[in-house]
């Protein structure tokens, strides 16, 4: 091929420009940022203000709290569900297998809004569905707007349902492109199908799980529209406030933009090294 | 042979017996929207238990059409979403396409920025980008505000680039010795063989451009430039509007997607695995 | 019409050296073809004709002209690839007529072209047809007409023929020689397959490592090679190659056969005791006594073939040797046949390859 640096960024430049202009410069800018006290004109200078503050703003430690929380339980309910779903949808003897994939995969392309509204409806403590439902089965209605740990269980539920259909296609799209001759194979070995699972199909799929995983831990540091909608704005009494909201509210509602982009920065830090962490975790071991 | 037929039997039996409740839980939100927003208000709250929809859809998409005009917050999604899909197709594959078919200087300094973005959270950015474009350029509530920052996606680049460096590199290269100006080349051959790639990656970002809700919701707070799910977000938590008027929009907004993604499903499932092969 | 001038032409990807100097006249209406193992750089040379690689160092001149920095367009050339390179979603007639229409070549002129291009090669029912609904020759039919379309001074084929099975690869190979003929423009045609060189060529030249080894005439190098590689890559079934040793006063003795003498003309320069490798050609050994050293040779396996046979056999010190023979149908694997090697179809190199003789 022929050295062509004019042709080339004669195709690159609209992309380049929007790039430089509203992704490169607000990264650059929003890093400035984080070193400014914005409370007052004139923005100075004073960290102590932004990263100094992280660590003693005890709704900032709530917040991080309540995030770290849903990753270490949510994550992982949701990739294991997902693998089962796959391996489940994916199975030879499955009936009616369009509809089933369409249950689990539908709520993937349902808006945040949506879903909030739904569910914020159908838990609704008086009279919610859910809560009927639960009298109908005997059982005592929740509080779960106003209960912080059931609050917290509901956006836990909510994120499951959103999100385990999505992380179930990439799974299954890695199972099959398992060749089934590996599985013929350990038939013929007199390997059970839930020992097949468990060292043949979940190593093989270790790397798309782990994808998955990454996925997940950057999408949850940034859960921002289900707790500002379904609970509420974070409540009851900010139990469920997490990262993503307290970064809207320093950033839009105080509109203390230094501080915002303090908080920017270490949910960006943060995702980084869980997510690294989980690539070191699951690494090939030679 | 009947033992291993019966085994076969009880293993599907148990399979259905696992995934059929759960499929039932896993549509339950859908169904109820769907009865929700056919309901009287009274019927939401009733102490039974009811599953059915009933017939007040029209009634109640009404009261949410007085309560917040919400044709047009639809009118300003569509247009949004539409005009954000074909400007971020075309400079998405333009730039896959720069990255497969030329080399020269810096192609991996670009490659490597373009996607360094894909796992930074969102977060980092929409601060200064929205003190740019609201304060710096005042550009709140306009429709530049409203499509222009979020064509930037690494994905379509990615989609792309893969697309485009599937094919045959002599295929460019015989056009290139008949004559054939690069743009050409561009238009009339590499995206003319993309056209699957291309309706996956216009279906994904239709998808995410309709249910956008943080950058709208910051920057067009201007009832004729809100988009749906920005106008349907006021209303949750405010007794302002009736939960099942609330209900009709979310059905709007949901349903139509619904219909695409059961027709087009194939482009769906390979615009959400595509991140996941490289 | 063009001739192509090539002129200490150099490549290199990075630091990596592909094409080390060529120097190359292709005469006006000439077909030459580049041959050589994979990876030798015939493809790249190729390319740098074409225009679809920069030149690291050299020129490159198509009928007079340098066109170094001439847009591959603009360099009179045509180009049919490998894969055929045809647009899948293009029609056979559209995907002839594509180049020119980007051009805005005149309607008439475009439809004439592609009428001509379409009757010499005989795919005018295909031409609504798209790709994927074309055999492999057909295929190929299509790629060419997409050359002749153009109207070129040069032609340029890289190994066109590869994805055919050996069938339509003879039947194509006529084919080619044919359009030759009619259109007679100059063709430079790059191939790993000795027989199609062999068969195509007016000139022929031998591609090692990015070098030149040799052109010339398919006979000449098929004669009278300059070289162990060239003699080793020309011919079918291969030269057989033996260890030697100079004896001096234009005597060679054949290491492996324990002492076996031959007097070539050749050895004449060599000091005795000097290594050296005598090379002889299946098809140039004469039967036990007939020639000037007798081989004795145990049968590995043996091929009858009719009109032919080959031995695929072994000499005592275990060195492979091929055997061509109308009269050997009675040898077996396992048994014993004695040839000979008539001096004057032998050939002596150095060890480095260099001919001596
Ligand atoms: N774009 C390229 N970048 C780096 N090396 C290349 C490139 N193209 C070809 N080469 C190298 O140049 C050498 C010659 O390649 P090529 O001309 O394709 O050989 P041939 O056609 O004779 O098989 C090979 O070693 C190949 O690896
Ligand atoms: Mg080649």
């Amino acid at each position: 091929m022929r050295r062509r640096t004019g042709t080339a960024y004669g195709f690159l430049a609209p992309y380049l420009l929007i790039f430089a202009v509203f992704w490169v410069w607000p990264i650059v800018y929003s890093f400035w940022l984080s070193f400014l006290a914005t409370r007052q004109l004139p923005w100075t200078f004073r960290p102590a203000m932004t990263w100094g503050r992280l660590a003693v703003d005890p709704a900032f430690v709530n917040a991080l709290k309540n995030t770290l929380l849903i990753l270490v339980v949510q994550v992982p309910i949701m990739i294991a569900l997902a693998t089962v779903l796959a391996v489940l949808l994916n199975s030879s003897l499955l009936r009616a297998r369009g509809l089933m994939r369409f249950a689990f995969f539908a709520p993937v392309v349902v808006g945040e809004v949506a879903y909030a509204a739904v569910f914020r409806l159908m838990f609704t403590a008086d009279r919610g569905i859910v809560n009927k439902v639960l009298e109908a089965a005997g059982l005592p209605s929740v509080d779960w707007f106003s209960n912080p740990t059931a609050a917290m269980a509901l956006i836990i539920m909510a994120v499951t349902w959103r999100w385990a259909g999505y992380n179930a296609i990439i799974i299954l799209s890695g199972l099959q492109s398992i060749p089934d001759d590996v599985y013929e194979a350990a038939t013929l070995d007199r390997v059970t199908p839930l020992r097949q699972f468990l060292f043949i199909t979940l190593p093989l799929l270790r790397p798309v799980i782990l994808f998955c995983v990454v996925l997940s831990v950057i999408g949850t540091m940034q859960l921002f529209t289900e707790p500002f909608l379904i609970t509420n704005r974070g409540g009851p009494g900010g139990a469920t406030e997490t990262l993503g909201l307290f970064l809207y509210r320093q950033g839009f509602t105080v509109l203390n933009f230094g501080y915002a982009s303090a908080v920017a920065y270490t949910i960006a830090a943060l995702a980084v090294v869980i997510s690294l962490l989980n690539l070191w975790l699951g690494r090939e071991r030679a | 042979m009947t033992s291993r037929s019966s085994r076969r039997f009880w293993r599907q039996v148990g399979l259905h017996a696992v995934l059929g409740p759960l499929a039932l839980i896993w549509l339950l939100p859908l169904w109820m929207m769907l009865v929700f927003s056919t309901m009287p208000e009274n019927g939401i709250f009733s102490p039974d238990i009811e599953l059915l929809p009933k017939g007040q859809f029209w009634a109640n998409f009404q009261e949410l059409q007085a309560e917040t005009g919400f044709l047009r917050t639809l009118f300003v999604s569509v247009v949004v979403a539409l005009v954000t899909t074909g400007l971020s197709i075309l400079l998405t594959s333009m730039a896959g396409w720069a990255l497969v078919r030329y080399r020269f200087r810096g192609r991996w300094l670009v490659t490597a920025l373009i996607f360094g973005t894909l796992t930074l959270p969102y977060f980092v950015v929409v601060i200064p980008q929205f003190i740019m474009v609201a304060r710096d350029m005042g550009l709140q509530s306009t429709w530049f505000a409203l499509i222009v920052p979020p064509l930037f996606n690494s994905l379509g680049v990615l989609f792309m680039r893969q697309a485009f460096s599937m094919m045959p590199g002599e295929l460019f290269d015989a056009a290139q010795v008949e004559g054939v100006k690069e743009w050409q080349i561009f238009t009339r051959v590499a995206l003319p063989m993309a056209k699957p790639t291309l309706a996956a990656l216009a279906i994904i970002l239709f998808l995410a451009s309709w249910n956008n809700y943080l950058w709208p919701l910051l920057i067009a707070s201007d009832p004729t430039m809100m988009t749906a799910p920005v106008a349907l977000g006021t209303l949750i938590g405010f007794t302002r509007v009736s939960w099942a008027a609330i209900m009709t929009g979310a059905v709007l907004l949901t349903l139509p997607m619904i219909v695409v993604f059961i027709f087009l499903q194939r482009f769906f499932m390979s615009g959400i695995t595509a991140g996941a092969v490289k | 019409m063009a001739g192509v001038t090539l002129r200490g032409v150099r490549k290199a990807f990075g630091p990596l050296q592909t094409i080390h100097g060529v120097d190359l006249d292709v005469g006006d209406g000439e077909f030459v073809v580049f041959v050589g193992p994979s990876g030798c750089g015939k493809s790249t040379l190729l390319r740098m004709i074409a225009g679809l690689e920069d030149v690291t160092a050299g020129e490159i001149a198509i009928g007079g002209r340098v066109v170094n920095d001439v847009e591959p367009a603009d360099r009179g050339t045509a180009m049919v690839f490998q894969s055929y390179a045809l647009y899948p979603h293009m029609t056979v007639g559209q995907n002839l007529s594509f180049g020119l229409r980007m051009n805005g070549n005149p309607t008439a002129d475009t439809e004439r072209r592609v009428a001509e291009a379409a009757r010499i090669l005989q795919i005018g029912p295909l031409l609504d047809r798209r790709p994927k609904a074309l055999s492999g020759g057909q295929r190929q039919r299509v790629a060419i007409g997409r050359a002749i379309v153009r109207e070129p001074e040069v032609f340029l084929f890289d190994e066109p023929l590869s994805n055919l099975d050996a069938e339509l690869r003879v039947q194509m190979r006529v084919e080619i020689a044919r359009l030759h003929g009619e259109l007679g423009t100059t063709m430079v045609y790059v191939t790993h397959d000795q027989t199609e060189a062999m068969t195509l060529a007016d000139r022929i030249v031998v591609l090692r490592a990015g070098r030149v080894e040799q052109v010339g005439r398919p006979l000449d190098l098929y004669d009278d090679p300059v070289n162990q590689f060239v003699a080793g890559f020309i011919g079918s079934p291969r030269m057989n190659f033996l260890a030697a040793e100079s004896l001096g006063g234009g005597r060679v003795r054949l290491t492996g056969q324990g002492g076996v003498e031959i007097a070539l003309p050749v050895g004449r320069g060599l000091a005795a005791g000097q290594k050296a490798v005598l090379g002889i050609r299946p098809e140039h050994f004469e039967a036990a006594g007939q020639g000037d050293c007798d081989l004795a040779l145990v049968v590995d396996v043996a091929e009858h073939l009719g009109a032919t046979s080959y031995l695929y056999a072994n000499t005592k010190a275990g060195e492979p040797v091929v055997v061509q023979a109308g009269a050997a149908r009675s040898a077996q694997a396992g048994g014993r046949v004695a040839v000979s090697i008539p001096a004057g179809r032998a050939y002596l190199f150095d060890p480095d390859g260099l001919r001596l003789a």
